[in-house]
């Protein structure tokens, strides 16, 4: 009797749970956009320098249509992922949500939390005509759209032009070259590289740049599905090794765990520091009118790749970054038609230039005399990636991402061998079939 | 008179039978307290209730797929490296804050309410609690900076002492992240503990110390064997709380180091949300759960059970 009560139990609970899934929802590009009622939208925008940017366009919405109320949550890069997740688990994921591609955007995909936007953003449609189309198409899963890219990211090696000069070092142009201008910047009384790996992701984009290096890029794409994952390239102890030269010859070494990557870029701003490894999006962030060292000092290069190695030279870490329509959402067509507003090549235009520094991702949404000379520069680096590498904690599986995560702070802080740190995704990419 | 106005509010004589039957009459009588009732169970135990079943699960937060695995995320517990390193550090939370918020604010608080000026008895609560009123978040990034190995104030200053040589990467060091967090969580909560035990003194008649003062015993030995008898219920008390609030520790490290560097400064809590919120995986973080709920009940009945025991009256 007792067994049947708590298996009667369990059944309602796992009935419950499971009507909590949500259902496949298409857009429909000709449903009527009825101007009343609130919309939610969580951003990526809450750090002091971004937050205006979201919160001017929903003023300027609200004053276009009295009628609706755009309510923001504004979050940083570090606490959207598990606001994100806490908002999910309780059924309460708000109209317009941010996502990265890869992994972290299929899931809302695969839990059909996320709007099919095929109709109204896909191929041949007005909108997405307006929008870069490998930006669009990174949101593409098993064939349909499901995000609206607002901006491209990718990571370069930012560093100080006066720096360099007094060093007596050129913009080096492989990994060996990077590691020699660093004992010479040493030398003149500079941190070669600042760098803050307390928030563990920072590791991980250096390794990642190095893996599409070191690895070639199907073998990549095979270990980034758990279903077929293997991680037996030796690429992959090659990347870590050489990220292991990298954080002895030019960065404080394992004190890196201490630091956070704000203290970390604040130091090339201060001057202090000769480079940092950097998203674009933080170019606007490093060197400005207000800080020390000033934009026009301010260069940038890829993080140069090791000399013969079996990977893809000419590959760019990065992604670009956007946002997806809930299914929950009571006013998709609302939704929609705030986030046309927001991808109009005006407010790309203001997203792009300082204080934002953010590369649109519409057409003409980028205006190369308001923005920084750096940010243009890097959009076209951009465009000339043979391949563009995902960031390694968004498109492997959370377990995997995780081990990735721990695993490279270990090895920064030399708990761990390079053997060991693969050993570990290997162990959490089998755990995650 | 009170039975008079029994007889007016029931309009049944004291000790007749009851209409409706001895336990019906209970049952009804329940009524005052159902709401009560409801809202404790629907809010505290449900959830306890629905945690353990939830743990016997492994679910999916974004398709709600849900799969009976019986056990398993218990034997995962068993055999999880970071949840063994979670309870030690838990544990050692638990005893260095015993060490120092039940047994240093003890005494603080028993040399604060020894001072003969109430000026600066009040003076010194007031510094002593000053940290407490900080939110964590601050607390946090206040200590960041001081453990900061760069421009950190801690090693400046072991520096200038000519103990440079054991100056650590505070916060980046495995094998002091977490008693980097405990030192900052300590000096927050010390000034708070030291109150309670100040109002706990207070109470203490003061015959009893002008007894003991006339029989010639001193201040260590009134505070032995007076202040700390008294106080015992307090003590009893504040290791609950302590204990309790050691295991279920989640802002101060969230805040500091997030459970890192590479896990070693995870404490149950942080791998409870590391487990639901980033990895997915709902069951075990339940699993992760329950264990907290067990081990702060246990810690809970056995110290009332021994203050209990061991209870004075004045």
């Amino acid at each position: 009797m007792k067994r049947s009560l708590m298996a009667a139990i369990l059944a309602m609970t796992t009935t419950l749970a499971g009507s909590a899934m949500a259902q496949t929802l298409v857009a429909d590009p000709a449903a009527e956009v009825k101007h009343e009622g609130t919309l939610k939208v969580m951003t990526k925008f809450g750090m002091q320098r971004l937050a205006p940017y979201f919160t001017d366009l929903a003023k300027a919405y609200e004053a276009a249509h009295p009628g609706v109320t755009i309510e923001l949550i504004q979050e940083d890069d570090d606490s959207v992922k598990g606001k994100t997740k806490t908002l999910v688990a309780s059924n309460a994921m708000p109209d317009i949500f941010f996502s990265w591609t890869g992994t972290w955007g299929g899931n809302f995909v695969r839990g059909s939390r996320a709007v099919d936007l095929t109709p109204v953003i896909g191929p041949g449609t007005e909108w997405g005509g307006k929008l870069a189309s490998a930006a669009v198409d990174a949101f593409v899963y098993d064939g349909k759209n499901y995000g609206i890219p607002l901006y491209l990211d990718a990571k370069f090696m930012g560093y100080s032009k006066p720096a360099f000069a007094k060093a007596g070092v050129e913009v080096p142009t492989d990994l060996d070259g990077l590691l020699t201008a660093c004992d010479k910047l040493r030398a003149a009384g500079y941190t070669p590289i600042s760098i803050g790996n307390k928030e563990p992701w920072v590791g991980v984009h250096y390794v990642g740049q190095l893996l599409a290096y070191n690895v070639p890029r199907e073998v990549l794409e095979k270990d980034f599905n758990p279903a077929t994952a293997t991680y037996d390239d030796p690429g992959y102890v090659a990347a870590l090794e050489q990220f292991g030269q990298i954080a002895k010859r030019c960065t404080v070494g394992a004190a890196m765990n201490g630091i956070s990557y704000q203290t970390a870029i604040q130091e090339l701003s201060d001057g202090k520091a000769a480079m940092y490894y950097q998203e674009i999006i933080e170019f606007d962030s490093a060197a400005s009118a207000t800080t020390a060292l000033k934009p026009e000092e301010f260069g940038f290069f890829r993080l140069p790749a090791p000399s013969g190695a079996k990977g893809d030279p000419e590959a760019l870490e990065g992604a670009p970054e956007g946002y997806m329509i809930s299914t929950a959402s009571g006013n998709v067509p609302l939704a929609l038609d705030f986030m046309r507003f927001v991808t109009s090549p005006e407010n790309g235009k203001i997203l792009s230039s300082p204080p934002y520094g953010q590369p649109s991702a519409v057409i003409g949404g980028a205006d190369p005399v308001t923005m920084n000379p750096a940010v243009v520069g890097g959009l076209e680096d951009i465009a000339r990636a043979s391949y563009l590498i995902q960031w390694l904690d968004t498109v492997n599986h959370p377990k995997v991402a995780a081990a990735w995560l721990a695993g490279i702070q270990a090895y920064a802080g030399g708990d761990m061998s390079a053997e060991d740190v693969v050993a570990s995704v290997r162990a959490a990419a089998e755990a995650a079939k | 008179m009170a039975q008079s106005a029994t007889r007016i509010r029931t309009g049944r004589a004291p000790g007749a039978p009851h209409p409706i039957g001895q336990p019906l009459a209970a049952l009804w009588s329940m009524r005052w307290v159902a709401v009560a009732l409801g809202i404790v169970g629907w809010f505290v135990y449900y959830p306890i209730l629905n945690n353990f079943l939830v743990s016997t699960t492994q679910q999916d937060i974004f398709t709600g797929e849900v799969t009976q695995v019986g056990l398993e995320n218990y034997r995962r517990l068993a055999s999880d490296p970071v949840v063994a390193t979670a309870m030690w550090n838990n544990t050692a939370y638990a005893l260095l804050s015993i060490l120092f918020q039940v047994f240093g604010a003890f005494w603080l608080a028993a040399i604060i309410e020894g001072l003969q000026s109430d000026r600066w008895r009040a003076i010194w609560r007031a510094v002593y609690f000053i940290p407490s009123a900080i939110s964590t978040t601050v607390t946090g990034l206040l200590f960041y900076f001081i453990y900061q190995p760069q421009i950190g104030i801690l090693d400046g200053l072991m520096t200038g002492m000519g103990l440079g040589h054991l100056s650590r990467v505070w916060l980046g060091d495995s094998t002091t992240a977490i008693y980097a967090i405990i030192a900052m969580s300590q000096w927050q909560g010390f000034g708070y503990s030291t109150l309670l035990f100040s109002v706990a003194i207070q109470k203490i008649p003061q015959e009893l110390f002008d007894a003991a003062r006339m029989d010639g015993a001193g201040p260590l030995r009134q505070i032995w064997a007076i202040t700390l008898p008294m106080t015992r219920e307090m003590t009893g008390m504040m290791i609950i709380v302590t204990v309790t609030g050691a295991f279920q520790v989640f802002n101060e490290v969230m805040v500091m180091t997030a459970g890192g560097p590479n896990n070693s400064s995870q404490v149950l809590g942080t791998w409870l949300f590391e487990q639901g919120f980033n990895q997915n995986d709902m069951g075990y973080a339940a699993a992760i759960g329950s264990l907290v709920f067990g081990v702060t009940m246990l810690c809970g009945v056995a110290q009332l059970w021994y203050t209990r025991r061991r209870r004075v009256e004045a």
